[in-house]
């Protein structure tokens, strides 16, 4: 794409609406590799496993006791990890649908999983304010390490090859780096309910419950980019930002159910602005297809997911 | 023995001892011998003839050869039909048989007779049999299966044989002529017991008739009637001891009011219970005089079928002798009373019954009025009871508190302020409060008193003082979940931070009592004084938490997700203040000025594990600065203690191999293959990590290398020292030509070859050393490098020269200069065969294979290769030159011998 004409324009004509879920949907999480598949994860205390594409649902795994408010998928999509309400985290096979650990310590619902590059390792954060790391390869269910510098809720996690990135509600963003041995953690002000990391590593997307998207530097822990909009309220709920393709737009879906895009360098607002509603509730989870720049997913609280793609495309 | 003895010389001497005569006995006192035809049992036997047997004459010992101790049947194992080995034989079917092994199973004869003697005495060690009942008793007729006797022949014996124990009791009574079945005591007549059958029988013994008694019977003496056993019956219901089932409370009554002509007395005796048939007679059965002859005892058995007792005592069942005689009672006015009928004692009493009062018209039942006055009536109970109650142990213990008394009294509670608050407030504050209490036209009456009055004014409300309520105001709002609640509170509080400022006051809502409204404002000053904050002081080291209530919140319509619905709370409660005691970093924050101020980077150690799992090499938390650079040139050094010299000191320092060195001026420098090699020890020593720690340890390759590797420093080493000092101190002169001729020397190809081939740091490092002015009075060209003043010991070199003496004849070599000679040996005498022998050789290599530096290159070239027949022929032509000169010979050769001291002149 030619930088002249600016990023791709945003997937916004819906392809199909995944509606089986009762309930709102807190995760919808695409697949690895091609991506061509997408779990869910709702109050309804199940996950469920989609074909974005023919918009059909393929499986659905029923071991949760609460609600499910996060997913992660291993590398090689054998296996993935769910949390939620009660208070462990699940690791399940894919294709049996049955779960081959449960990893139980957290004293709080466990707001946010992610495995590390090769699904060695678990990173789990949870209500009560720790990130518990644990090892997948040995059959032991005592975390590796228990990371405890939060004060307040850890909201999101993302494991990168050699660091940790954790958001948590006290307004920090920690990033552990097992590299260097040393704890950088940058305050934002804000209850930071996403943090999602560039490619690179270099610098990271924010959302917090100020109704702004940082774009911060990894580095200096400086803050490159706000993204505010005038319609777009993100006050009361996790709603997460993530780049758009190819990391050159940002996404996030709001309280009022209208997806926002941003352009990543000059901070302004995409074209629908104000963007349509077109969820009824709050969008929890927008998840861009980490592959194919026209396809887009969200998941809400009126308890459908909505898969975006171009409309030139099929 | 000695009868044997005896008949012998008997027989011998022709005595018949069996005859009649031989065995007379005379014997008057003591004891008389046996007779002699009998075999005297303690007749003394040698040991050998000694024999024991057993009670039936079996020999049981044999001697040794005989078959020793004898076990079995006639000195073998088993039996008459020889020894079988036993067969297995189950047990199987005659388990059924229940044959228990009794101790007399495995007991022989002997053991059978002790026991039996030992069962004589009875008493000794069994139990005495009353009733035949004992466990004994019973097993042994449990264990009748006995194999000996069937069951036929033991129920005979136990027919025929008295039960075999009594007990020592019942064997007295039987000495006393008592028998079973007979009862106890003294024998009675007939009649007796006749009557104490009737007894028994629970009849009257009066009723007896005699007409037809047999007249022999009455002849006789009779023992008594056994007597029953008193079967007390089983009680089965529930009531308590005493009760009489059907009994009304009017019998009793009555009985008593009777004064004990009827009915029981139950007064006269304790233990009288449910089980005394009490109006069965009308008698006290612990009364002394018996009215009847029969025997009471206690514990009566109760008639199984005894009807329930009727209200009025019924007439005797039994006619008594006494009934019997006054048949007939009679009314007050004389006339009988019918048979079978009892004059009543007492009158009946008739139950009273109270007409229905009459229901006044109109009137309509009303249960409230009847509930309201009973709860009226309650209340002043209570209000009377209540002064009279004793205190409870809390309050008696803390005694009454002046409030309660003010309280009993009814007066008005004085409303005290906290004492903390005058304590904590400033001197300008109580004047102010003082003036504004002198400018209040009415004092604040106690609410108690106004509550009465529907509108309360506003300054009866609870007062709250008004630094309290301006602090109050900022701190924390404790009704945060009650908006309304808050807004009413904020406003008291306003109200009341300046009372005299023209603000809304509070009042009460719409539907509010009075009391209720007073309450909450009461409520509103006590959380006021609770919540206000600290003094500014205090203030700054504390924070006040966010949210204490967390009431149940009702979102209306469906749930929706709620991830940090009290993040929104919290920054709602703590907006106001929070700006300012935020920390710099949230003010950076909340300026948007990321980075420096709002990141904190502290060290983080990842577990171990983790770091392998992300294959990420466990950081360093502080990384150590490694032990870079070469060690120090006197560590380096002080490898070699004892061998230590300046120039190697010196070399290293400058990072000059000694043997570079020696190559750059062969000429001049006194080389040997002993100092070679010990210069070349010294340079692996600094090669490697060497300090003097490791000296002299385990652990050290190198140690000791240099005392076995070293060898003798050639001759040369000691000519050159020796020599130079004879020329040194003799002549000056020829010391400048040499010096003119080492100049020469040292611009000789080998020292062009020199600059090929050594650095140039090195070369110029060996210039230095090499020409620093002689300071031991060295006048030779010896430079440092080379030279060693400590390195051989006078007594050492004089023995060095003398074995040196003889090297130099083998080598054959004409007589030179010393000097020049000192230089042919130094230039290639070392590399040469003879000299530098397949040690030296091997010893050569392996320094080469170590030594990878230019120097190394440059020893090699220097021991090996061309440069020394260069060399050779420039020392040649030089010694050529000297030798021609023939008054050097003469002084070096000949000035020596006076010193004292050996040159070395004199060894060749």
């Amino acid at each position: 794409m030619a930088p002249s004409r600016g990023p791709q324009p945003l997937a916004r004509s819906l392809h199909t609406t995944l509606s089986n879920h009762r309930g709102p949907v807190h995760v919808a999480r695409y697949a690895k590799g091609t991506a061509k598949y997408i779990l869910t994860g709702g109050q309804d205390r199940t996950v469920r496993l989609w074909n974005p594409t023919i918009g059909t649902e393929i499986k659905v795994y029923a071991s949760h006791g609460y609600e499910v408010l996060s997913i992660s998928v291993a590398h090689d999509n054998s296996k993935f990890a769910s949390s939620g309400g009660d208070r462990s985290v699940f690791l399940w096979d894919v294709t049996t649908g049955v779960t081959i650990k449960r990893f139980s310590g957290h004293m709080g619902r466990v707001n946010a999983v992610d495995f590390n590059a090769d699904a060695s390792v678990l990173a789990s954060g949870s209500y009560d304010a720790t990130v518990r790391l644990w090892d997948l390869r040995s059959q032991s269910h005592v975390p590796i390490q228990i990371l405890e510098e939060a004060k307040d809720a850890v909201q999101t996690i993302h494991v990168g090859p050699t660091s940790i990135i954790t958001g948590s509600v006290d307004g920090h963003v920690r990033t552990y780096d097992l590299r260097k041995g040393q704890l950088r953690a940058d305050y934002i002000g804000q209850p930071v309910t996403a943090v999602v990391p560039t490619a690179d590593y270099t610098t990271y997307l924010a959302t917090t419950l100020d109704s702004t998207i940082r774009l911060m530097d990894a580095g200096t822990g400086k803050m490159l980019q706000s993204f505010k909009a005038d319609g777009y309220e993100v006050k009361n709920y996790r709603c997460r930002a993530v780049f758009g393709s190819e990391e050159a737009t940002v996404v996030a879906g709001d309280e009022g159910g209208r997806v926002w895009a941003w352009d990543l360098l000059d901070g302004q607002v995409l074209r629908p602005n104000p963007p349509p509603r077109v969820h009824e509730k709050v969008i929890g989870w927008t998840e861009h297809h980490p592959t194919d720049p026209g396809e887009m997913v969200t998941a809400s609280a009126d308890g459908t997911v909505k898969v975006w793609r171009h409309p030139g495309k099929s | 023995m000695h009868t044997s003895k005896l008949k012998r010389k008997l027989n011998d001497l022709g005595v018949n001892a069996s005859s009649s005569k031989a065995t007379e006995n005379f014997c008057l006192i003591g004891t008389p011998l046996p007779p002699l035809e009998k075999r005297d049992a303690g007749e003394f036997v040698p040991l050998w003839k000694q024999e024991v047997r057993d009670e039936k004459g079996r020999r049981r010992l044999h001697g040794a050869f005989t078959g020793g101790f004898s076990a079995g049947y006639f000195n073998s194992v088993g039996s008459k039909e020889g020894w079988a080995p036993s067969t297995f034989v189950s047990s199987r079917s005659d388990r059924a048989k229940q044959k228990q092994a009794r101790p007399e199973d495995f007991m022989d004869d002997e053991d059978l007779r002790e026991i039996r003697e030992s069962r004589k005495l009875v008493d000794e060690n069994e139990e005495m049999d009353l009733v035949g009942g004992t466990q004994a008793e019973l097993k042994r007729r449990a264990g009748a299966g006995e194999v000996e006797k069937d069951s036929i022949a033991f129920k005979l014996e136990e027919a025929l044989l008295p039960p075999p124990k009594d007990s020592v009791g019942a064997k007295i009574l039987k000495k006393m002529g008592w028998r079973p079945g007979q009862g106890v005591g003294p024998r009675l007549t007939w009649r007796q017991r006749k009557m104490q059958e009737i007894q028994f029988a629970g009849g009257d013994p009066s009723t007896l008739n005699e007409e037809d008694e047999a007249e022999e019977a009455k002849k006789h003496m009779y023992p008594p009637r056994d007597t029953p056993l008193v079967l007390p019956p089983r009680k089965e219901d529930t009531h308590g001891l005493g009760y009489v089932a059907g009994m009304k409370l009017g019998d009793i009554v009555s009985g008593q009011e009777d004064g004990g002509r009827q009915g029981p007395q139950i007064s006269a005796g304790f233990g009288l219970g449910a089980l005394n048939d009490a109006e069965d007679e009308d008698m006290d059965i612990y009364d002394t005089e018996m009215r009847s002859g029969r025997a009471r005892t206690a514990y009566d058995i109760l008639d199984a079928d005894d009807e329930p007792t009727s209200r009025y005592p019924r007439p005797a069942e039994g006619v008594t002798a006494s009934t019997a005689a006054e048949s007939r009672q009679s009314f007050r006015d004389g006339t009988l009373v019918l048979p079978g009928f009892v004059i009543v004692d007492e009158p009946l009493i008739e139950d009273r019954w109270y007409p229905i009062p009459d229901v006044p018209k109109g009137w309509k039942p009303d249960p409230r009025r009847v509930w309201q006055k009973n709860k009226e009536n309650r209340e002043k109970e209570q209000q009377v009871q209540e002064l009279p109650k004793p205190a409870t142990h809390q309050q008696w213990k803390a005694g009454i508190t002046p409030g309660q008394r003010g309280n009993l009294l009814g007066e008005t509670p004085i409303k005290a302020a906290p004492r903390s608050v005058f304590e904590y407030m400033s001197q300008k504050d109580r004047e102010r409060l003082q003036n504004i209490s002198s400018n209040l036209s009415t004092p604040p009456e106690a609410p108690k008193v106004q509550s009465q009055e529907p509108p309360p004014p506003p300054s009866s409300t609870p007062r709250v003082e008004p630094w309290i309520a301006k602090a109050a105001l900022q701190g924390f709002q404790p009704f945060t979940n009650d908006p309304v609640k808050q807004s009413r509170y904020t406003t008291f509080l306003k109200a009341q931070a300046e009372p005299d400022a023209p603000l809304p006051q509070l009042t009460p809502l719409p539907s509010q009592q009075p009391d209720v409204f007073r309450k909450e404002l009461e409520d509103y000053a006590k959380a006021a004084v609770v919540f206000k904050p600290l003094s500014a002081a205090m203030a700054g080291r504390f924070t006040s938490a966010a949210v204490v209530e967390m009431g149940p919140q009702v979102n209306e319509g469906l749930h929706t997700p709620a991830f940090e619905p009290e993040k929104e709370e919290a920054d709602e409660g703590k907006g106001k203040e929070e700006p300012e005691d935020e920390s710099p970093k949230a003010h950076a924050a909340r300026m948007g000025m990321y980075g420096l101020m709002t990141r904190e980077v502290t060290a983080w150690m990842p577990a171990r594990l983790l770091c392998k799992r992300f294959g990420v090499k466990e950081p360093i938390p502080e990384p150590v600065e490694g032990e870079a650079g070469p060690p120090p040139a006197a560590a380096g050094a002080g490898t070699n203690v004892n061998k230590w010299t300046p120039e190697a000191a010196l070399a290293e320092a400058s990072g000059f191999t000694p043997t570079g060195a020696e190559g750059s001026n062969a000429g001049a420098s006194t080389t040997a293959a002993g100092y070679t090699s010990l210069n070349e020890n010294q340079s692996q020593g600094t090669g490697g990590v060497k300090s003097l720690d490791h000296v002299g340890l385990g652990e050290d390759e190198t140690q000791g290398a240099d005392i076995l590797t070293y060898e003798r420093p050639s001759m040369d080493v000691f000519k050159a020292i020796f020599a130079s000092d004879d020329e040194d101190s003799d002549d000056e002169e020829m010391k400048d030509e040499e010096d003119e001729k080492m100049d020469v020397d040292m611009s000789s190809p080998l020292a062009v070859k020199q600059e090929e081939s050594t650095p140039g740091h090195l070369v110029e490092a060996a210039s230095t050393t090499n020409y620093k002015p002689t300071v031991a009075g060295v006048k030779e060209d010896i430079d440092l490098a080379t030279f060693k003043p400590t390195f051989v010991p006078r007594s050492e070199s004089k023995k060095a020269k003398a074995k040196d003496k003889e090297r130099k004849e083998k080598k054959k070599k004409t007589k030179t200069l010393v000097s020049f000679e000192t230089e042919e040996d130094g230039g290639y005498d070392v590399p040469l065969p003879p000299r530098g022998k397949d040690k030296d050789k091997e010893r050569a290599k392996k320094k080469r294979k170590d030594k990878k530096d230019d120097a190394g290159e440059d020893n090699d070239s220097m021991w090996v290769e061309k440069p020394a027949p260069e060399v050779v022929k420039a020392l040649d032509t030089s010694s050529a030159y000297l030798v021609e000169d023939p008054a050097d010979t003469a002084t070096g050769g000949e000035v020596g011998p006076p010193r004292g001291r050996k040159r070395a002149v004199d060894f060749m």
